[in-house]
């Protein structure tokens, strides 16, 4: 244990510093620790103050995660502080960390486009619904979402510096680029074309070169001569009918006819 | 073999016998003192698992909660008193439970009770089976959470934990597979406890390995019950992860009665509904709806899945049926919900945010707040729908007023998603700032494909009902024996008959032979 508080000490100060290679080896050799002392997955009856480290520790780890561009392992971290957020929220002091952390997975699961884990997530949230629209951490990722839906993307565009943690950074250029390609689809099925000068500010490009190369991404036409982009219009919808499904229906009710009479 | 054959006949002519006094039951239907019902019930359980048949028992919890109702400590004692027999342990521990009455007041009872009801029988001398131990206990049960007042008294409240865990000890040492519907209530009973005690995480640990036991034993009744339990425990706590999880872990019986299924569905609705699978949500609030109790019986569990059931409606886009609204037991409980189908219907942002404020307190209780903010995106995309239906062109900034948008930006994003997930049909002109409808012409309409599949949908759910039907059929038990025996003894008359004719032959040869 005496190994472990020494470590602790070491890991608060290299994280408080910022410097992210010894974070990274202290963190390791610290979870093999907390394994030992069975406390990374409380077993029988830990004291509180170990357990407030070793939330201390899983939670350093959870940002350190997302400083060093590591979802995979935010994740990990993330699903071990859960225990430490549900099943001892009653015995712990809250940790002023917590919705932070709690706020970055929410906007990490909108980066995936994992809609349904967002709502889960956000359902199983300790909260009232009524203070979410007051937890700065919180709300960020549930208005976001919500203009998502709404298609308010100019809004999420102008949100992205109003991150109430530092961390945020790290996914707004993955969030970005959903949303580019989510306008970039709207525009297609609404615009029969479109000037290249507006595409570049409806995307949100800092000049028109880079919505060109955008363009060629898509696949789009550049009419450069009156620098226009033409949406290739869908030809009309060939309504198809389903054939093969109507008949196994035709023959499943016959079989099911039969079965009755 | 004979052996078991012979019991099994006997079985059957008891069974005859059995049925003959139903039916002498239910002609002189007259209302019994809880006393005498409860001692009837007695006599069913124990007729169940002498004949193996759980029909009996599922009779007797039947009358379970119109019975808990009526009963009361003096009733109980008497009971226990009338059915055990003097010096039996059982009765000892059993009447512990109930409150300390002065023996004197008993006495009083016994002898109140012997007047005024026909002369009892002599006092049993012989145990009474286990199963009546525990169906006492979940009398005792029930009478303790009445008493104490929705836990307002919390004396009551912890003897019933205690009579609770002890228990389930006991069923979980008897094991006897007669016992399971029983167990299955009783299940029920502790939930009850726990919940209303506010430690419903405590009992999980104790759902779990006992659902396991159940799902080992092929335990359908108490594997249904526990497995709601679970969920309902889960959903309690909002741990929809869990929930799922263990959704997609088990089986649910199908075996399981309609009250469990009823449940299954609606928090399976709850858990889809979370996830944003609204039209399985759907479906399976359909399915627990039909399956529930009728309205004026269980009102309670009727408008909780009516709610959600609403709220997944409008999520999918669709206008729930006025005819709900109007339901006499729904249309008090339902009418915060009623307003917010107005603002939806309407398309105005502005009267489904009031709504919602005004009714915030109600669907936090309802726990359909958050599925209810989520509404907003089609509040908007049914006012842009009706725009695009009364307009042929209209400019991007008269759409923001209309529908309270923020800035014109925003609304000609709006506007292209809405064009591309096939809300309206139109497209955006940029240079001038409009969106141009294609009128209704452009909507298409008909028997296209969708109605193909509403239709296959229909009827695969009547071929399943039919299908399901002919499975609950029942068959008497063993009634094919008797066909069985009629084949035995056919066999043994051919076997005669071949048996003559040989002698008959041999009689015709030696009488050959003589001649």
């Amino acid at each position: 244990m005496a190994n472990l508080k020494a470590l602790y000490n070491d890991l608060q100060k290299s994280f408080n510093s910022n410097d992210l290679k010894k974070c990274g080896t202290l963190l390791s050799q610290l979870k093999i620790g907390l394994i030992e002392a069975g406390l990374l997955i409380p077993q029988g009856d830990p004291s509180l103050d170990d357990l407030i480290v070793a939330r201390d520790i899983l939670e350093i780890g959870a940002i350190w995660s997302i400083r060093t561009r590591d979802v995979p392992s935010f994740d990990r971290y993330f699903s071990q502080l859960q225990t430490f957020y549900t099943d001892y929220s009653s015995l712990l002091p809250p940790s002023k960390r917590e919705y932070p952390i709690r706020s970055l997975n929410l906007v990490r699961l909108l980066t995936q486009n994992r809609i349904a884990d967002f709502h889960t997530t956000l359902e199983s949230l300790p909260l009232p619904a009524d203070a979410i629209a007051d937890n700065p951490y919180i709300s960020h990722p549930v208005n976001l979402e919500r203009w998502l839906m709404e298609g308010s993307y100019s809004k999420v565009w102008n949100a992205r510096e109003e991150a109430p943690v530092e961390e945020y950074k790290f996914f707004v250029d993955s969030l970005m680029g959903t949303i580019r390609n989510e306008i970039a689809s709207c525009e297609e099925a609404a615009y029969e074309n479109l000037p290249l000068k507006d595409a570049t500010t409806l995307l949100f490009f800092n000049n028109q070169s880079e919505a060109l190369t955008f363009a060629k991404q898509r696949g789009w036409q550049v009419d450069l001569s009156n620098s226009t982009i033409v949406f290739a219009k869908k030809g009309e919808e060939n309504m198809e009918i389903p054939k093969e499904k109507l008949i196994t229906a035709s023959l499943a009710y016959a079989r099911e006819l039969e079965q009755i009479v | 073999m004979t052996d078991v054959e012979m019991k099994d006949k006997k079985e059957e002519d008891k069974k005859t016998e059995d049925k003959k006094e139903d039916k002498k039951e239910e002609v002189k239907k007259v209302p019994l003192t809880p006393v005498a019902e409860i001692k009837a019930n007695v006599v069913h359980i124990g007729r169940a698992v002498s004949t193996i048949e759980p029909r009996f028992t599922h009779r007797v919890l039947r009358t379970l909660t119109a019975l808990r109702k009526r009963i009361d400590d003096a009733v109980l004692r008497e009971a226990i008193e009338d059915v055990f027999p003097k010096e039996s342990q059982n009765k000892v521990s059993l009447l512990s439970w109930l409150g300390p009455a002065p023996p004197s007041s008993t006495q009083a009872m016994d002898v109140d009770s012997s007047a005024s009801t026909p002369p009892k029988g002599p006092a049993p001398t012989t145990e009474p089976i286990p199963e009546v131990d525990i169906y006492f206990r979940l009398l005792i049960l029930y009478h303790l959470l009445k008493q104490s007042n929705n836990g307002a008294d919390k004396d009551k409240l912890s003897k019933a934990k205690e009579l609770a865990q002890e228990s389930v000890q006991k069923m979980h040492t008897l094991n006897r597979r007669s016992m399971d519907p029983i167990a299955a209530k009783f299940w029920f009973a502790v939930e009850r406890t726990y919940e209303i005690s506010g430690d419903l995480a405590e009992a999980r640990p104790m759902f779990l390995s006992a659902q396991r036991t159940a799902a080992l034993r092929h335990d359908d009744d108490t594997q249904a019950s526990l497995i709601n339990r679970l969920l309902r425990s889960y959903l309690a706590y909002s741990l929809y992860d869990q929930a799922d999880k263990l959704v997609s872990k088990t089986t649910f019986p199908t075996s399981a009665g309609n009250p469990q299924l009823a449940r299954y569905h609606y928090y399976l609705g709850r858990i889809k509904a979370v996830q944003l699978n609204y039209s399985d949500a759907h479906t399976n609030l359909q399915q627990s709806i039909r399956r529930a109790p009728p309205a004026k019986v269980a009102p309670g569990f009727y408008q909780a899945v009516h709610k959600l059931f609403v709220v997944v409606e409008l999520l999918m886009g669709d206008i729930p049926d006025r005819s709900i609204f109007r339901h006499p037991v729904l249309e008090k409980a339902l009418l915060g919900y009623f307003e917010i189908v107005r603002a939806v219907r309407t398309g105005s942002l502005s009267q489904f945010q009031q709504t919602l404020s005004k009714h915030a307190a109600l669907f936090q209780a309802d726990k359909t707040h958050t599925l209810i903010t989520r509404l907003r995106q089609n509040v908007i995309k049914t006012g842009i729908r009706r725009l695009s239906l009364s307009y042929s062109l209209i400019s991007l900034k008269d759409i923001c007023v209309k529908l309270h948008l923020d800035s014109e930006e925003d609304a000609e994003y709006i506007v292209g998603k809405a064009i591309r997930d096939g809300v309206i049909d139109g497209k955006l002109v940029h240079e001038k700032g409009w969106m141009e409808c294609s009128g209704a012409g452009g909507t298409k309409r008909g028997y296209g494909p969708e109605v193909a599949d509403v239709f296959g949908r229909r009827i695969g759910y009547c071929l399943e009902l039919h299908n399901e039907s002919v499975k609950a059929m029942r068959y008497p038990l063993n009634a094919h024996r008797k066909e069985l025996a009629d084949a035995a003894g056919a066999r043994e008359r051919e076997k005669e008959l071949v048996k003559e004719i040989q002698e008959g032959d041999l009689d015709d040869e030696e009488m050959g032979g003589d001649f």
